[in-house]
């Protein structure tokens, strides 16, 4: 019968942990550009726009991210559309973060005082002039700490694609769990691993945190 | 491929679901109440509390926020057996949920009390209030006041995070969900429906926790 | 700014619908053509699907796929799946075969086809020496694990009603995890499962309690099919005379096939 040893387990768990890596940076960076467009209505002053937006940020922030992903992944291929997992998986993922990082954004950009809307506009700066030359450069400041920090809620999100099917550190997890019978050092494992990938984007949240805002404490 | 949507299972799952709505609305109560309380607990100790403990207590906490749910779950009810800790999925999901919620609490309701200005421990002291007494009415208060809707919506996160319990057969409204499925081969119909309703409750409990907001804090304005 | 960014989402999303398949006419036909054939197989089921110490999966229903691939002429494409979305992925196209030790019933067979039986299946109920249960009725009190929605799980359900505490995991791993640790004191699988997991030595011994029903595997595939089915069918029949099913079964089970399958 097969036998595995520390290493094949390990060995294991660090080659699955690459899919958990790649599938988080596909899902944070496509999750930021659709978070960003979503933002865009959301701050817009066309209420369709902006009531669009809400409705998504709503259903993405008020529904399990699990439940996403089974709908995701079974109801694509029902459209005619016959998506592997990881598609699916990195679909699911992209729309979740976005409503994250769209709330996120938009709390930056509307801290940015109203004032500066008015100076903006009176220097005769369009609306999308206005935000790119004006406000973003300013939300873009304090909106780094708290996107870093959603970043290891995409991490630990991306554990919930194991359940679709999508071979990463977790259901890798679960595969050696049952070839060896050792649950205890496995899911140990499995937790160090995890743990290794999102406490140094938390911590380093934190430091940007404290290094950028410095700025506003007078 | 021609695929008609059909929901003529529902009305004789109806049963099915409604009991897994029941077990998904147990965890919330118990996760979000003695969570709370342990993060209260915590958040003491790490801000005031004997000096010993707060190394401790920010291993756990910084342990749990950089964990997935799902592995904290997987290794309360399959690894822990190992070390003689037994206990059922129901136990093992509550537990699940009140050590997860309870570091996230810790680190919101600390942050409330270290927005305390110093001054107030300093009155607390002026009325001869002892270190308990000064920390559960001048710093604690105010503190939970300020952190409210924060805490709040870490507590319907931490209910939607709670669909996962069904993978250690712990049967609520997702194992409910997944179990339809598996009899009624309506996958998506059926993933479609259990969205709602946890839309639905996500909705509620948002309703719910801000009832308890003005409860809990009659007297004063909202939260700034 | 904006519709630039939408222009550039709506070609990302296209190109990622690019990869989708068109809504065939013929499954057998298009199998061909794409000179690949998917075939959900287990990897959590040993002796039929495990993982080896590669996370390949290994097994009789996986070597049951590559020797229809192989009569096909076709490339194996092989989709890892678990008991409970086997038949979704099936009917969402996401497979063209099921081989997972799949048991045929009418709620089944409603919605999907079967070949002819390809291996040997008997389910039944395990346990460690000490819990002393012989027959259905001395289930009551007991906690038994199961794979939800296998053919254990509803004939259990069915047999059995609500007295018996049936604890459902989405897959066998669950399942298994959760009889190894002590979470449930018995399982309902099928017999050369519970003889694999004996094989590796467990810190529990699933032994054979009482057998509940004889459920052969068949292979899955969606309906009206029926030129992938009839070739499927000469494959299976194919195996079975000419001994390369009676190999797989001396590899895997350890056992002749039955003559009567």
């Amino acid at each position: 019968m097969i036998e595995f040893t520390f290493w094949d387990i390990l060995r294991n768990l660090l080659l699955a942990a690459r899919w958990t890596i790649l599938l988080s940076l596909v899902s944070f960076v496509g999750g930021g550009l659709v978070g960003l467009l979503i933002m865009f209505m959301r701050v817009s002053r066309n209420r369709v726009l902006a009531g669009v937006a809400r409705l998504y940020i709503e259903i993405f922030q008020g529904t399990p991210l699990l439940m996403q992903l089974f709908l995701s992944f079974f109801g694509l291929a029902l459209l005619g559309m016959t998506v592997p997992a990881w598609l699916a998986a990195g679909l699911a993922l992209i729309l979740w973060s976005a409503s994250f990082l769209a709330e996120i954004w938009r709390g930056c950009v509307e801290a940015i005082a109203k004032g500066q809307w008015e100076a903006s506009a009176s220097l005769g700066m369009g609306r999308l002039q206005q935000m790119a030359y004006v406000i973003l450069p300013q939300a873009l400041r304090i909106a780094v700490a708290p996107t870093v920090g959603f970043s290891v809620q995409v991490v630990k999100g991306t554990a919930l694609t194991s359940i679709i099917g999508f071979v990463e550190l977790t259901k890798a997890g679960t595969a050696v769990t049952n070839a060896t019978f050792q649950p205890f050092l496995v899911y140990g494992l499995v937790a160090i691993i995890y743990f290794a990938l999102c406490w140094p984007l938390s911590k380093s949240s934190q430091f940007l945190e404290r290094k950028l805002n410095a700025a506003h404490h007078h | 491929m021609r695929y008609q949507l059909n929901f003529d299972w529902l009305p004789q799952y109806l049963p099915t679901l409604i009991e897994g709505i029941g077990v998904t609305i147990y965890l919330i109560v118990v996760g979000a109440v003695v969570g709370c309380l342990l993060g209260i607990v915590c958040a003491w100790t790490r801000a005031l509390g004997p000096k010993p403990l707060r190394p401790l207590v920010g291993a756990y906490v910084e342990l749990i926020r950089n964990t997935p749910f799902m592995i904290q779950l997987f290794f309360i009810f399959f690894g822990l057996p190992s070390l003689g800790v037994q206990m059922n999925q129901l136990q093992a999901a509550s537990l699940a949920m009140i050590v997860n919620l309870g570091a996230y609490s810790c680190e919101i309701i600390r942050a409330g009390i270290n927005a305390t200005p110093r001054g107030q421990f300093e009155a607390g002291a002026s009325l001869a209030m002892g270190r308990f007494q000064t920390f559960r009415y001048i710093v604690l208060v105010p503190a939970l006041q300020r952190i409210w809707p924060a805490l709040s919506s870490q507590i319907v996160i931490v209910m939607l995070g709670s669909a996962v319990v069904s993978q250690i057969a712990a049967e609520d409204l997702s194992y409910a969900a997944n179990f339809i499925q598996s009899r009624n081969f309506r996958a998506f119909e059926t993933y479609i429906v259990s969205t709602l309703i946890y839309l639905a409750l996500s909705v509620l409990l948002r309703q719910v926790l801000s009832g308890v907001g003005w409860a809990l804090f009659p007297k004063r304005k909202a939260a700034q | 700014m904006h519709r630039r960014l939408f222009l550039s989402l709506a070609t990302l999303t296209l190109a990622a619908l690019g990869t989708a398949l068109p809504a065939y006419a013929d499954a057998l036909e298009n199998i061909k053509a794409a000179g690949t054939i998917k075939i959900a197989v287990p990897q959590d089921f040993p002796p039929f699907g495990s993982v080896g110490t590669d996370l390949q999966p290994v097994g009789y229903d996986v070597d049951m796929a590559q020797l229809i691939g192989e009569k096909l002429g076709v490339a194996v494409e092989l989709v890892p799946v678990t008991s409970a979305n086997r038949i979704p992925y099936l009917q969402t196209g996401m497979a063209d075969l099921v081989i997972s030790s799949l048991g045929k019933n009418a709620e089944r067979e409603a919605v999907i086809d079967f070949t002819d039986a390809y291996a040997p299946f008997f389910n039944g109920v395990f346990g460690p020496a000490s819990v002393s249960v012989a027959v259905a009725a001395d289930l009551a009190g007991h906690k038994v694990g199961v794979t939800r929605g296998s053919v254990e799980d509803l004939t259990l359900t069915e047999l059995v009603g609500d007295g018996v505490d049936i604890s459902r995991y989405e897959d066998n791993n669950g399942t298994i995890s959760a009889f190894l640790s002590g979470q449930v004191e018995l399982i309902a699988t099928g017999n050369v499962v519970a003889a694999a997991i004996l094989e590796r030595n467990p810190p529990i011994r699933p032994e054979l309690k009482f057998l509940v029903k004889d459920s052969p595997c068949y292979i899955g595939l969606n309906k009206n099919e029926t030129a992938l089915l009839a070739a499927v069918n000469a494959i299976i029949a194919t195996a079975k005379t000419d001994g390369s099913l009676e190999a797989i079964s001396q590899q895997w089970l350890g056992q002749a096939l039955p003559v009567d399958l």
